[in-house]
Parts: structure tokens; C-alpha cells; sequence
């Protein structure tokens, strides 16, 4: 059974829909890109894929679950959700920030259990920000900030792990380093799905890609063939020959 | 990390208490005054400061923003007004009907804020003060013209309005304390959901949580808690934003030590507030409304400031 099947699936915010009839599906272990212009709605497709937002009509099946049917409490344990950037007044620390992803677990009534702590443990080991759990999260760069959150999101321990341009504003490191952890997590059986901005990023470790090209076509396969100089050059708009797509 | 910090609470509030205790102007060798003013005086103080401190930290959490509390979001001038038309039309101020009207008014007024605030599109801090204060501003607007048109009464409402701790009636408070402290105990349930929306609605949602539910949950209790401590005292500001601004510093952000050290921070400062405005220039007696608006007006201009700097 896909980890992740959408069919059909259009949105539109205005009498323009912005995604029309798109239909993918992800299966455990594997690592999509999804790529395209700006405001072509690969944003948006992620709010869909959690229910945040509503489709006009088509389908999202979260683990065989229809996810505009499901309650919020439910999709955290089954899709996790990791925001291009979250920004708070409040200094929490890094620990309990991470704890914060057994909320959808943890029930409303009681502390963490022991089990909560070690998920968030094994989550900070993972992303290697266990040296530091006390800090606040506000003291952090923003390369360490979004590990926090990739950790938040794999203590929600989902089997699908979603991610709103996880590498923009980061230094070539972080990039590669966000992009192998990705990939591992993948490798493990995660189901990932990362909407990026370059398409030399997606080069590092995904299989599949989504490129959204404008008026309602998508390509979706294996990134070998979604990723060819032509059909970049063609979703982007730019010409097939330009330094800025990937050989 | 709150749990060893608890003690300093409990020390703090204590001193304030005794300091209610003993000041004024008869000094504290009258164990009747103490006893008959100065002590229910003092239990006044304690439940509209724990009520103001919890719903602070309540709004701060809920709103994701460190601006807000129960004053500066028109909440406090919505109770107050929905209170001074109950006066004027006669009803009982121990009636439920007192209680829900008060409630109400809060309730609608913080809305208001909410609402408006969200007209401007993304929620943004700067939008729901603004929004808070035009409410604000026509509510306390609403309420003067009302007072001065109506005669009679109207001198010891005015005393109301400027809130402070005179007359209070134990009926009312032992109201206004169920009140506040089953709004501060629901909230310490959930500790966790309140965590998630200071992460941002989007964030809480993937989280787990249902963003509109607990925003109105959270108004409710903090909304609740406000006009249970507007019953007693009327409009006293700035003890919401200060409080939890304060306590944070020992308990950390998370509202599972946040929200009970706020009720007892906002206690304690609003014991110490009144106690001062009582002994201070007498033998004038300064209402301790206007005691927290000296200190707080310039704790909001200092947080506004470095706010502006960036990161709080």
C-alpha cells in the first residue's frame, strides 16, 4: 500500500485553480522532490497533503486514510509537517521543542512519558542536535533552527515525513547535510516529500521529483527523467542551456 | 526546571501578603483593621492579580504574542463596560446574570480585537494592539459618556472604572475565585496545547492540535478569568503583561510552569501594587489601578522598544 496516494486533486484559491487534476503517489522509502516556478502551488500541495487546507475536489490518502476526513490529532501520527521557517517570541529549548511533536501522542491530560523522551532523544541523535537539547531555540542559526524542526517531525514518528524548502536561507553545508539526513531517513522507510528551489538540491539523494510546469501540467517519475535539462528549462521558464540547472 | 523554582513563588507571594497585611496608615498594632479591611482587602488583591496574571500568560501563549494581555486587547474595558450597564440597570452583584453579562462583554470585546486585528490579513503582534486599543478606546469611551449622563451613582462606578480594591463584597469574590481557579485548572490541562499554538497555529495544527478549537478554549478561560478579576477591582491593567513577562525569566516558556507561576506572580505584584498605593502617599490613598498603569506603562514601552530590535 502507497504511504501517500493523491488523485485527482485541485485546488483553487480564486475562480483560477492553482492545482488541477494531479495525481502521485509515494511509496515507504522513497524521496520526492518537487519542484517549479514560484506560486505554481507546491507550497499549497503540501497544506493539502496534511488537510490543512481543503481540495476542491480530487483525493489525499494518508496510510489508506482520506486526509480532509481525518482530524488533526489523527495526521500528526500519520504525516508530519516540517514549515520553510517557524519563528516564536518564546525561548524553548531545543528538548522541548522537540517534545512538543508527541503532542499528537503524548494525550492531553498527563506529562511525557518515557517513551516520549526517548523518541526525542533518538530524534536529536538523528539530526545530531542532542549536544544542544537545553539551548534556547532562539539562540540558534538558522541551519540548526530547521534541524530542530526536522527532529520535532521525526518524534512525531509519522510514516510520512513532509517539508516545506527545508535548505533555503542555508549555507552549502547545511544544504547537503539537511539533503543526506533526508535521504537516510528514506532510506529507513520514510516516505519524503521536499519542496525545494534549486534543482541541483534535489540532485543530492532524491529518486522521484514533481516539477510543476504553469498551467496545470505536472511531470512526476523517477528524478532521472523529471529532472532533464529540457523539461526544467521548460517548467522555469528559462533556456535549456543555463548554468543554473544541473547537467 | 520549574519544579525547584516553586518555592521562590510561594516566598514572594507571602511577602506580598504580609506587606497587604501591614500597610497603611493605622500601622499594624490594630488587629481589628487588619483583620476586617486589610484582610479581605488582601484576598481581593491575591484573586484579580491571579486572575489577570493567568489570563496574560494565557493570551500570550494562545496568541503567539508577547504584547498581548487582557488590557491592552480591550478584554478588561469589555467586562468593565458590560459591568457598569449592569449597575446602572440594577442587577444584583452576586446575580449569575452579573457574572455571564461580564463575561460576555469580555468575550465580544476581545473578539472584536481578534477579529479586527485579522482583517489586516496575516495575524501580525503590531495589528492586535492597534486593534485592542480602538476597542479599548471606544468601550472606555462608551462608559464615560454613560457615567456622566446618569448623575447619581456615578462617583463610586468612576472609582470602578479607574480600577482599585475598595469595597469588596465577599459574595462577589468567592465567585470571582471559583471562577478564576477553574479557568487557571483547565488551562494547567492543557499545558501542552497551549505550547504547540505559541509555535505558531500552522505549527500547532501539524502538531496535532485543532488551532480554532483551543484559540476559543483558551479565550474562554482567559476571558473567564478576566472578567471574574473585573467583578472584584474593575479595570486594572498591565498586571496580565507584566506577569508573565517576569516569571518567565525562572520558569521558562512552556505553560506547564508558566501558567500556575503567572497566576501566583500576578497575585503577588497586585497584593504589593495595592498595598503601596495604600501606604505610600498616605494619607491619600491611590487606587491600585493607577499604581500598575505607573509601572506598566513604561514595562510596554520598553517591551514595544525591544520588540522593534528584533527578538524579544
Amino acid at each position: 500500500m502507497p504511504a501517500l496516494k493523491v488523485s485527482g486533486l485541485t485546488f483553487s484559491y480564486g475562480p483560477r485553480p492553482l492545482i488541477q487534476d494531479l495525481s502521485f503517489e509515494l511509496r515507504p522509502g522513497d524521496f520526492m522532490c518537487v519542484l517549479g516556478p514560484n506560486g505554481s502551488g507546491k507550497s499549497t500541495l503540501l497544506r493539502l497533503l496534511t488537510g490543512f487546507m481543503k481540495p476542491s475536489s480530487g483525493s489525499v490518502r494518508l496510510g489508506g486514510l482520506e486526509a480532509a476526513s481525518i482530524g488533526p490529532g489523527r495526521l500528526a501520527r500519520l504525516a508530519a509537517y516540517v514549515a520553510s521557517e517557524t519563528a516564536t517570541p518564546y525561548d524553548f529549548s531545543v528538548r522541548e521543542t522537540v517534545l512538543l511533536g508527541r503532542t499528537a501522542r503524548a494525550g492531553f491530560w498527563r506529562g511525557y512519558s518515557a517513551e516520549d523522551g526517548k523518541a526525542a532523544d533518538l530524534a536529536m541523535e538523528e539530526t545530531g542536535i542532542a549536544p544542544f537539547a537545553e539551548r534556547s531555540i532562539n539562540t540558534l542559526s538558522t541551519g540548526e533552527r530547521q534541524l530542530v524542526f526536522i527532529a520535532q517531525a521525526l518524534a512525531q514518528e509519522t510514516k510520512v515525513l513532509l517539508l516545506d524548502e527545508p535548505t533555503s536561507h542555508l549555507d552549502l553545508k547545511y544544504k547537503s547535510g539537511i539533503m543526506a539526513l533526508l535521504a537516510r531517513l528514506a532510506g529507513r522507510g520514510l516516505a519524503v516529500a521536499a519542496v525545494l528551489h534549486e534543482p541541483a538540491v534535489a540532485r543530492l539523494g532524491c529518486g522521484k521529483a514533481l516539477v510543476f510546469g504553469g498551467g496545470g501540467k505536472y511531470s512526476f517519475g523517477p528524478a532521472a527523467v523529471a529532472l532533464e535539462p529540457e523539461r526544467l528549462a521548460a517548467a522555469y521558464g528559462i533556456p535549456p542551456d543555463s548554468p543554473l540547472l544541473p547537467k | 526546571m520549574s519544579k525547584n523554582k516553586f518555592p521562590v513563588f510561594i516566598a514572594v507571594l507571602a511577602a506580598a501578603c504580609l506587606f497587604s497585611l501591614a500597610a497603611g496608615p493605622a500601622g499594624c498594632s490594630n488587629l481589628d483593621i487588619i483583620l476586617n479591611l486589610r484582610l479581605p482587602r488582601t484576598l481581593a488583591a491575591l484573586a484579580v492579580g491571579a486572575g489577570l496574571g493567568l489570563a496574560g500568560a494565557l493570551f500570550q501563549g494562545v496568541l503567539k504574542n508577547p504584547l498581548s494581555d487582557p488590557y491592552i486587547l480591550g478584554t478588561s474595558s469589555g467586562a468593565t463596560a458590560a459591568a457598569v450597564f449592569c449597575f446602572l440597570a440594577g442587577i444584583e452583584r452576586t446575580s449569575p446574570v452579573f457574572f455571564l453579562s461580564v463575561f460576555a462583554g469580555a468575550f465580544g470585546a476581545t473578539f472584536l480585537s481578534y477579529w479586527l486585528a485579522r482583517l489586516a490579513g496575516r495575524l501580525s503582534d503590531a495589528a492586535l494592539v492597534l486593534a485592542g486599543v480602538a476597542v479599548s478606546a471606544f468601550l472606555s469611551a462608551l462608559v464615560m459618556l454613560v457615567l456622566t449622563s446618569s448623575g447619581a451613582r456615578s462617583f463610586s462606578l468612576f472609582y470602578f472604572v479607574l480600577g482599585g480594591l475598595y469595597s469588596v463584597q465577599p459574595g462577589v469574590l468567592a465567585v470571582s475565585s471559583l471562577i478564576i481557579a477553574a479557568a487557571g485548572a483547565v488551562a494547567m490541562g492543557r499545558w501542552r496545547a497551549l505550547d504547540a499554538m505559541a509555535l505558531g497555529s500552522e505549527n500547532a495544527y501539524h502538531l496535532g492540535i485543532e488551532p480554532e478549537r483551543e484559540r476559543i478554549l483558551f479565550f474562554t478561560l482567559a476571558c473567564a478569568a478576566t472578567s471574574a478579576a473585573v467583578a472584584i477591582g474593575g479595570t486594572i491593567g498591565f498586571v496580565g503583561l507584566m506577569t508573565p513577562h517576569i516569571v518567565r525569566r525562572l520558569t521558562g516558556p512552556s505553560a506547564r510552569g508558566l501558567v500556575p507561576a503567572a497566576a501566583l506572580g500576578g497575585a503577588a505584584m497586585l497584593a504589593a501594587a495595592d498595598a503601596a498605593g495604600r501606604s505610600l502617599f498616605s494619607p491619600a490613598e491611590i487606587p491600585a489601578g493607577i499604581v500598575m498603569a505607573l509601572a506598566g506603562a513604561p514595562f510596554f514601552m520598553w517591551l514595544l522598544w525591544k520588540s522593534s530590535r528584533g527578538r524579544n
